[in-house]
């Protein structure tokens, strides 16, 4: 084969890859991170997931401007966290016929939270935890369950990848699956451990596995005033907790003083916005990992 | 033959009021059946074109023709609420897809159209000029909306208080015109779209707190004092959804019972049609109508109702026709002088005969260029003819 | 030009009858034919005109037998040869004094309405003293200028008999002399016969010849 029919031949390969790409290439736009991940291993090159979220926004206090929720409009399919996730979709109008509540299948096991405090932290404004508990991925098979929307939203939508859907779901499934199994596992060496959390995001990790949790009102990248360690202080004469599970790299002198108190710090990120490096599941493993920290003592 | 209408033209000048009079009478007899058929052919076309374009409405039970006229013609006669559980329910169904409609508020007598984006893809509207709706309070208007007020993206619209004395406190809400749409020729052109969310706000089921410590109207404030301030509920002449109050907006209760009128299914095939309305059949709180079915009905009564008018202007147009012909057998013989010196100058029977012809063609042209006329001016205005006579 | 012989003639209902035996009037003679009411003048104009046909007898003018062509022909030979002044104007109320000059061109093939017919219409109207009135209509007319007009209408396709009956009867006397003056002067100017039926026995020593229709009861009339 001469060197120019080779060109010629990958010039229409290309060609022809392109014009079936984009023929039926789906856009699907995500209001998370997990969400995104989960729809990029489904759909694979089938479908171009769009995570308009800019990295370091919590996505769930994410406020977007016109074109941003113009280009969710215009968005093939639309994946929404459900359980009242990112507070925006209340006021913007989305096309319903699009929108696939991923959490649908669970909706009755929602947990309610009566936490009212607001407060504020990174550049997502002043907000409050009140009403339902959103961080839905955190809990595994809940995890699996909003895949499996995916999955058949997708289906449904392009009936003739479906054998690759399937496949590539039953992968994801079974590496969410090993992550479910493998806390299961950790938490089960030591079922009186004790934890206290930075932030009111693990209702579901804690209820899936039983984990022994109370949650205060830090954030990580800021040193807590007086006050909060007094209300600290006045928990863990009830909650002998020894870690403290913070949702991001904590400050130094956070740490430090926790330390003295006796008090570790592990990070399990939720991951809701992406991660700096590598994916979804390489980040929960890290956060096992780190999970694991407190049980290996 | 050209020197017969010379002569009849001058005939008929000279005789303008007898002309005239006969003019009508051809003309009105002419043009009345025809205005007639027009009109029909025309809301035969509207109802059905528009009914024919929306497979499935649900709604509360009772009149089927209310809640055709309101979802698809946006009719003032607004039927009874129905939750927004019905549109979730057709959705699960896994049929087809629910467009939620809640046609129920008024803005500047437009009917304001709260219904969800996919309503535009549904009905092949697109966006002329600005932008579709992204967030509360911001509304996209229909062609004949903009046309009549002169209205275009930026501006806004107030909807109107239901009642003079809103004794629930509801303030008319102040729309931003994001986007007017392109026009369609149907009830869509003369119509305020806005999210579902955003006509719940008008109903007072979400809505935002002003931020009072900084009002100055002292008329509004009761009671200031350190950390407090007691409003009263004058607070505000209209709302408006700001960037800067948005946020504060929320919603009370949980979202998926708040009404809304109809719920539009569209099924995915005929089979899923069919299943659809199976499931609605025993079912006491909704029912589910096709609204061709519904129009079919309606039209079957405006055409009984045509044919009576039919017949009456067939006999109206027969008397006519008989008393025109005798105006000319008594004209004839009213110009019997006349006629005796125009054959005295030598003017034949057959050119006799030729110059009342020429007269009569003079008479029924008039008509029909004036009948055609006024046909044409129907024909341009039978839409908005239509819809007077028809809708509200 | 009209030569009359054994006519009779009556009207299908009533008693009355015309009989005349035998009339001569020679080319370019002007003619007054007086008799009481009822005697039968304007039947005899009808009859010279073939506007009416004889039950007897011949008709013959400028040496056609009127009286045996058909209806068409004898109409289009009145139309052509003769012109006809009526008692009344027989003016048409809606057509203006112009379109009325214009009527007979109108209303038959005989005459051909080309260009220059209006032309000669507007000169001979002059010539009559009507040339300002041709757009009136005849209710606004004065009845010696209704007279005019029908005069040159009758005029105007220059016949070579001038039947006219009573042509100054409904006029004053300052305009019965003008009229017949114009009548007089346009006869002789195209050397035309006139034949007049008058009640105007002043008018009389004007014309040629008179004809007394108590005459037809016993002899003909040479």
């Amino acid at each position: 084969m001469n060197p120019g029919s080779r060109v010629l031949n990958i010039a229409l390969l290309l060609l022809v890859s392109f014009i079936a790409g984009s023929a039926e290439r789906l856009t699907v736009y995500t209001v998370n991170y997990p969400l995104a991940y989960f729809a990029q291993r489904i759909g694979g090159e089938h479908i171009n997931v769009v995570f308009p979220v800019p990295a370091g926004v919590d996505p769930a206090f994410w406020q977007p401007d016109v074109r941003d929720i113009t280009a969710f409009q215009q968005a093939d399919l639309v994946l929404l966290n459900g359980a009242r996730y990112a507070k925006w979709i209340e006021r913007a109008s989305l096309p319903r016929r699009r929108l696939v509540d991923t959490s649908a299948a669970f909706r009755d096991a929602y947990i309610n939270v009566s936490e009212t405090v607001a407060h504020q932290h990174g550049p997502g404004g002043v907000h409050s935890h009140a009403g339902t508990a959103f961080t839905t991925w955190l809990d595994f098979s809940q995890a699996i369950e909003q895949a499996r929307a995916i999955k058949l939203a997708l289906e449904k939508m392009l009936p003739q990848y479906s054998d690759v859907f399937t496949r590539n779901f039953s992968s994801l499934e079974r590496e969410l699956g090993s992550l479910d199994q493998r806390i299961m596992a950790i938490v089960s060496q030591d079922r009186d451990k004790v934890f206290v959390a930075s932030h009111p995001v693990y209702q579901y990790l804690t209820r899936r596995y039983n984990i022994n949790l109370e949650t205060v009102m830090w954030e990580p990248e800021v040193v807590p005033d007086q006050a909060q360690w007094q209300s600290m202080q006045q928990l863990l004469r009830s909650h002998k907790a020894k870690w403290m599970i913070w949702e991001g790299e904590p400050h130094d002198q956070s740490v430090k003083r926790l330390n003295a108190s006796g008090i570790n710090s592990l990070v399990f990120d939720p991951g809701a916005n992406a991660p700096e490096k590598g994916d979804f599941i390489s980040l929960m493993n890290r956060n096992i990992m780190e999970l694991e920290k407190a049980y290996r003592e | 033959m050209t020197s017969s209408f010379y002569i009849a033209w001058h005939y008929v000048i000279f005789n303008r009021v007898r002309s005239v009079t006969l003019v009508a009478c051809i003309t009105l007899i002419a043009f009345l059946p025809f205005a007639l058929q027009l009109l029909l052919a025309e809301s035969q076309q509207l109802l059905q074109s528009r009914a024919t374009s929306t497979p499935l409405l649900l709604g509360a039970r009772g009149s089927a023709l209310d809640l055709v006229m309101n979802s698809l013609y946006f009719d003032d006669e607004v039927p009874e609420r129905i939750s927004m559980l019905a549109a979730d329910e057709i959705a699960d169904t896994g049929l087809g897809y629910a467009i939620p409609l809640y046609v129920r508020f008024l803005a500047r007598n437009y009917p304001i159209v709260a219904t969800s984006i996919d309503y535009f893809d549904f009905r092949g509207l697109a966006i002329a000029d600005g932008r579709m709706f992204t967030l509360l309070g911001e509304s996209v208007i229909g062609a004949d909306v903009a046309e009549d007020y002169g209205l275009a993206p930026g501006d806004s619209i107030v909807s109107s208080p239901e009642t003079l004395f809103d004794l629930a406190g509801i303030y008319p809400l102040k729309m931003t015109i994001t986007g007017v749409l392109e026009r369609s020729h149907t009830p869509d052109d003369r119509a305020v779209f806005v999210d579902l969310k955003t006509a719940w706000v008008i109903e007072g089921l979400g809505h935002g707190h002003e931020d009072l410590g900084k009002t100055n109207d002292s008329s509004v404030i009761l009671k200031r004092t350190e950390d407090k301030v007691i409003a009263n509920a004058k607070l505000l002449q209209y709302t408006q959804i700001t960037t800067d109050n948005i946020d504060s907006f929320h919603f009370h209760g949980d979202a998926s019972v708040y009404p809304v009128t109809a719920v539009l299914a569209v099924p995915h095939d005929a089979k899923s049609a069919t299943l659809l309305r199976g499931r609605y059949l025993d079912n006491t709180q909704y029912h589910i109508v096709r609204p061709t079915e519904v129009i079919e009905g309606l039209l079957e009564s405006i055409f009984r109702i045509k044919t009576v008018i039919d017949s009456v202007i067939a006999i109206v147009g027969l008397a006519t026709v008989l008393a025109i012909i005798l105006v000319f057998a008594l004209s004839v013989r009213l110009r019997q002088r006349e006629l005796s010196t125009i054959f005295k100058l030598g003017c034949s029977r057959m050119t006799a005969v030729k110059l009342i012809a020429a007269e009569i063609a003079f008479i029924v042209l008039a008509s029909s260029v004036i009948s055609t006329g006024l046909l044409a001016i129907i024909g341009a205005n039978a839409e908005t003819l239509v819809r007077m006579l028809i809708f509200r | 030009m009209i030569d009359i012989e054994a006519l009779e003639f009556h009207y299908p209902q009533g008693e009355f009858s015309l009989s005349i035996p035998h009339m001569v009037v020679a080319q370019g003679e002007k003619v007054a034919v007086i008799g009481p009411s009822g005697s039968g003048k304007t039947t005899l104009l009808n009859l010279i005109a073939g506007i009416s046909k004889p039950h007897q007898g011949k008709v013959a003018v400028a040496d056609q037998t009127v009286s045996s062509l058909s209806d068409a022909k004898r109409r289009d030979f009145r139309i052509t040869r003769i012109g006809f002044v009526f008692q009344d104007f027989e003016l048409l109320d809606y057509l203006n004094v112009l379109d009325n000059i214009l009527h007979p061109y109108r209303i038959t093939h005989a005459l051909n309405l080309n260009s220059e017919v209006p032309q000669r219409a507007i000169a001979l109207a002059d010539e009559l003293g009507i040339g300002d009135k041709l757009k009136r209509f005849s209710a606004e007319l004065s009845q010696g200028e209704k007279q005019r007009a029908a005069i040159c209408r009758a005029l105007l396709p220059q016949p070579q008999l001038i039947l006219a009956d009573e042509p100054t009867g409904n006029l004053d006397p300052r305009n019965k002399g003008r009229i017949l003056d114009l009548l007089f002067e346009n006869v002789a100017s195209s050397n035309a016969t006139l034949l007049a039926v008058t009640h105007d026995h002043e008018l009389l020593p004007r014309f040629d010849r008179v004809i007394d229709f108590l005459d037809f009861r016993n002899e003909a009339v040479a």
